[in-house]
């Protein structure tokens, strides 16, 4: 993030001068402070979670008796498959729902053919219907095919994402032609020039639009309490759902899985941010 | 959407033979469509024909009595419109919209404006503000449960002030305002990257030149920002009020569209009368009002940011 140099104001500092800075702290804390307190509390006995709120100090937010006791508990109940179904769903619907926009993206961004219009209509028109509007004519539809409850059916509406495919098809419309056209003299096939020059050359986007589908199904809520709440199928958050929902609640180990399931996403979208925001940049997509 | 339209094939062939490029296009089309099969597969089943089903369903009607599903026109829509529950349903979307869409959007603008600026660790301090975006709704509904509670923290936090405990979200008054602030305590931070991204858009000349003439902080804000900033503000504007209509983890996992109602949004009242009341023809009838009021807000955006750009 370079922005060219601000002309600084010139004259001795004032303390109006530090307002930015010092609300900019003020502001930073605050949103960060349930965070740090779902963190420590995590790491405290259960019973002691809400009990050390009697009187606030800075012990309320570090832990002097700090123990991974609520992890070790919560990956022995439900928990931890539920994070394992998680991770699965995700990785999934990232690897095959790459594969299918990418090469929806590179039909529509390399071909010129009548009807190119409407196809992009219908991408453009199913990407302006939210997903969780429909969420529930799609889960009665589910239950007639038998997908209640099943891989499958937790993955496939991660698949289409019209967004990931303009993400793409925007980069993919910068591949030099010429380029595309000497590969072709050259006798690539279209699936070459598909898999060897455009994916290649598009990685940022690539990762833009794989961070879009892991996020799609990582947030997912409604989805996965529609089609897959049997034990063995439940997702992340399902899983805290039922913690949280129980008649004792043990808040140890709900922040424990607090932990998880923002721990996750946190690092992949930390790892993957410069490229991100690089993809966004290049695509021209304002 | 910037949709590019290429020249079409010049393959600069001197005797350019038609049928050769009218047989090359068709047999593009088809390449074209062999590698679009399987994305417009997904899009069409997966979005489209949910969305066409609800429009069938909710203009039908499962008897009880018989056990038939027949065709009852807008029957539906009829019974909902004279269902008092819907309409509180309605007045709790709109109000919840009408303060936490303004509220987001006016944050964002002022953390972007703030955060945008160079002073030591800015980046540290902002991507705090950005933390809370990695967080799932269902756990940040989970973990603002708990702040909630009535021997949670921020009742430990009023006493010290020595303030009186407050319900939050067992209260009628307080639930809505107590979402409000859980949505945008991930929302803010989310749309504040979007603002930011338009402010380093902004060329520093523009307020070299704006500061040469004469303009204090304020003014150049108003008149080179606010301008400048336009079209990320209209999208953020309108992505914000899309998302919020949507709202469902919270109420599902908190209040249970309680206490009285005062939660209710349409989102969760069309999951409530799938589920709860069982009956999906007016569910369906709900479905499709929201999807219409959503495209209803895209529509207009798309018609107000058309019409600004033609000034």
């Amino acid at each position: 993030m370079t922005t060219p140099h601000r002309s600084t104001v010139r004259g001795r500092p004032t303390p109006a001068r530090h307002m930015p800075a010092i609300a900019a702290v003020v502001i930073g804390v605050l949103f960060a402070l349930p965070l740090l307190w779902v963190l420590a509390g995590s790491l405290r006995p259960g019973s002691q979670v809400l009990g050390s709120l009697d009187e606030l100090s800075w012990r309320s937010l570090i832990p002097t008796d700090a123990t991974l006791h609520n992890y070790a508990t919560l990956f022995q109940g439900d928990f931890g498959r539920a994070v394992l179904n998680s991770v699965l769903v995700a990785a999934v619907t990232v690897a095959l729902g790459l594969l299918v926009s990418a090469s929806a993206a590179f039909g529509l961004s390399v071909f010129e053919f009548r009807g190119r219009g409407l196809v992009f209509a219908v991408i453009l028109l199913s990407f302006m219907i939210p997903f969780d509007a429909i969420a529930i004519p799609l889960s009665s539809l589910f239950r007639d095919w038998n997908l209640q409850n099943t891989y499958a059916g937790l993955i496939l509406p991660g698949i289409g994402n019209g967004l990931a495919i303009f993400l793409l098809r925007q980069f993919f419309l910068a591949v030099p032609r010429e380029l595309v056209e000497a590969a072709r003299i050259d006798g690539l096939s279209w699936w070459d020039v598909f898999t060897r020059i455009h994916l290649p050359l598009s990685r940022p986007a690539l990762i833009g639009a794989g961070l879009t589908l892991f996020t799609f199904q990582w947030q997912a809520y409604m989805w996965p309490l529609l089609i897959g709440t049997e034990p063995a199928k439940q997702l992340g958050p399902i899983a805290l759902g039922t913690l949280q929902g129980q008649m004792v609640v043990d808040y140890g180990q709900v922040f424990a899985a607090a932990v998880v399931l923002t721990v996750i996403p946190l690092v992949v979208l930390l790892r993957l941010q410069r490229h991100f925001t690089q993809s966004i940049a290049s695509s021209g997509l304002k | 959407m910037t949709s590019t339209t290429r020249p079409p094939d010049t393959d600069g062939r001197p005797t350019g033979p038609a049928p050769a490029v009218r047989r090359r296009t068709r047999s593009q089309a088809r390449t074209a469509l062999a590698f679009l099969a399987p994305a417009l597969l997904a899009l069409l089943v997966l979005r489209l024909l949910p969305a066409g089903l609800a429009v069938v369903d909710s203009l039908r009607h499962h008897s009880l009595v018989d056990g038939v599903t027949r065709f009852v026109g807008l029957d539906n829509y009829g019974d909902l419109f004279g269902d008092p529950q819907f309409w509180q349903s309605v007045r709790v979307t709109l109000l919840f919209s009408v303060i936490v869409n303004p509220l987001q959007v006016l944050c964002a603008l002022g953390l972007a404006v703030l955060f945008n600026r160079r002073f030591k660790g800015a980046r540290f301090w902002r991507s705090l503000v950005f933390a809370p975006i990695a967080v799932p709704p269902a756990v940040s509904a989970v973990i603002f449960g708990i702040l909630y509670r009535p021997e949670g923290p921020l009742n430990a936090l009023l006493g010290v002030f020595g303030l009186p405990s407050q319900p939050f979200l067992t209260s009628p008054t307080q639930a809505l305002y107590a979402l409000i602030v859980l949505m945008s305590w991930v929302g803010v931070g989310y749309w504040t990257t979007f603002l930011i991204a338009g402010l380093q858009d902004i060329p520093q000349e523009t307020y070299d030149a704006a500061a040469m003439d004469g303009a204090n902080a304020w003014q150049r804000f108003v008149h080179v920002t606010l301008p400048l900033l336009r079209r990320p503000l209209a999208f953020v504007l309108v992505a914000d009020t899309v998302s919020n209509f949507l709202v469902f983890a919270p109420v599902q996992l908190l209040t249970g569209g309680g206490p009285e109602g005062s939660t209710n949004l349409l989102m969760y009242d069309v999951f409530r009368r799938a589920y709860s009341v069982g009956d999906i023809h007016y569910a369906q009838a709900e479905v499709v009002l929201l999807v219409a009021l959503t495209l209803a807000v895209v529509a207009v955006q798309y018609r107000l940011m058309q019409g600004k750009g033609e000034e």
